[in-house]
């Protein structure tokens, strides 16, 4: 019996430490600037850093979705979940200082869209880069 | 260590279950009460809406008002469009009274009916009308159908035929999706006045609250004549003219 709670307890820590060894390649310019420092900028914005992981990865699609409607129909503003927040800390920039759009290939939203093979469609109207000059 | 029956280990991992579950809530919890501050949804006390007074208002103040929104929206830079391809959130309008020969000068743009007949048409309910009256295309939904284009009595709506990059932050546009004025509901919503109405600096484009009987414009309605282009269509619309 004592087996069987052992296999249980490593099947649930398994699902856990699933997440361990994915990393993401290009976090993009501000995002890695606030993790050298140690600064959890999602935490900053209010989101606790475990939620955050989880909900950015699994569930992006879903937050987004539901907060572009709540946006444009009710004219429910500002928040944490922005398209344009997400832009502005995961852009990366070239050698001549310009940001590079973040739907290009190997960019940060690209690199799991490519990976997994699910098209991005969000970029065909909204902007790609942070408006604000670097 | 005394050996588990079947019984007690389904008892054991339930009650784990069950505790990670609710710590795990609690997480989920206080997540999201430190999210930071949404604004409230629009309801329908208020009424937006513009009185333009085309006595006052000059061909030059129409000029501006028209670079005033393409400069706010970021249209109007398309290359590859020609003609009647091209957006045209706002225009320049000249009527002439055939009887008398007086011509006047409009600056016409989707007049935000309160039953507007793009929505009635939308095939996807990507036309929509919001709580406090403003008309927009909601592009997520857009099948580039074009019906609401045919709809509108005023031809207020455009249609984007080529792929774009740099848009405005706030106001996404894309190939194959329909176009119209917002009344720059992104400023709106922050508490100022579209682009339109603060490029004129007379006071012949006048926009407010048309239910708050303390507001700009509805006094000024109380008091001057105004009317609604094809006020006979029984639209209602938000966009009145006075002086034609």
């Amino acid at each position: 019996m004592n087996r069987l709670i052992i296999v249980f307890l490593s099947i649930m820590l398994s699902s856990v430490f699933a997440y361990a060894d994915q990393h993401i390649p290009n976090l993009g310019k501000k995002a890695t600037e606030f993790k050298d420092e140690g600064e959890k900028a999602h935490k900053r914005e209010g989101m606790s850093h475990a939620a955050s992981l989880i909900l950015q990865r699994k569930m992006h699609p879903e937050l987004l979705m539901h907060k572009r409607d709540k946006t444009l129909r009710q004219g429910v503003r500002g928040g944490y979940i922005q398209l344009k927040k997400c832009i502005e800390c995961h852009t990366s920039v070239d050698e001549n200082d310009e940001y590079i759009p973040i739907n290009s290939a190997d960019q940060f939203c690209s690199t799991c869209h490519q990976k997994v093979g699910i098209s991005l469609d969000c970029f065909s109207c909204h902007r790609t880069t942070p408006s604000k000059e670097i | 260590m005394k050996a588990l029956n079947r019984r007690e280990f389904i008892k054991t991992t339930t009650t784990t279950t069950a505790g990670v579950a609710i710590i795990a809530s609690g997480i989920t919890l206080t997540t999201y009460a430190a999210k930071p501050q949404e604004s409230n949804p629009v309801t329908n006390e208020k009424r937006w809406g513009m009185l333009i007074d085309t006595n006052k208002l000059t061909e030059t103040d129409i000029d501006d008002m028209i670079d005033a929104c393409q400069e706010e929206q970021g249209w109007g830079s398309e290359i590859l469009s020609t003609g009647d391809q091209k957006s045209g959130w706002i225009k320049k309008i000249k009527v002439k009274d055939t009887a008398t020969d007086r011509i006047s000068n409009l600056a016409l743009m989707c007049q935000h009916c309160e039953e507007p007949p793009c929505v009635d048409v939308c095939p996807t309910n990507a036309s929509m009308k919001r709580e406090d009256g403003i008309v927009l295309v909601d592009k997520h939904l857009c099948i580039g159908c074009r019906y609401c284009m045919m709809a509108c009595p005023y031809d207020a709506r455009s249609f984007v035929h080529e792929e774009l990059t740099n848009q405005k932050e706030h106001m996404p546009r894309g190939k194959g999706t329909v176009e119209s004025c917002t009344m720059c509901v992104h400023k709106v919503d922050k508490g100022e006045q579209p682009a339109c109405v603060e490029a004129v600096d007379s006071d012949a484009v006048i926009f407010g609250d048309l239910y708050d009987s303390n507001s700009k414009i509805n006094q000024t309605l109380k008091k001057i004549q105004s009317t609604q282009i094809r006020a006979d269509l029984n639209l209602n619309t938000a966009v009145r003219y006075s002086g034609i």
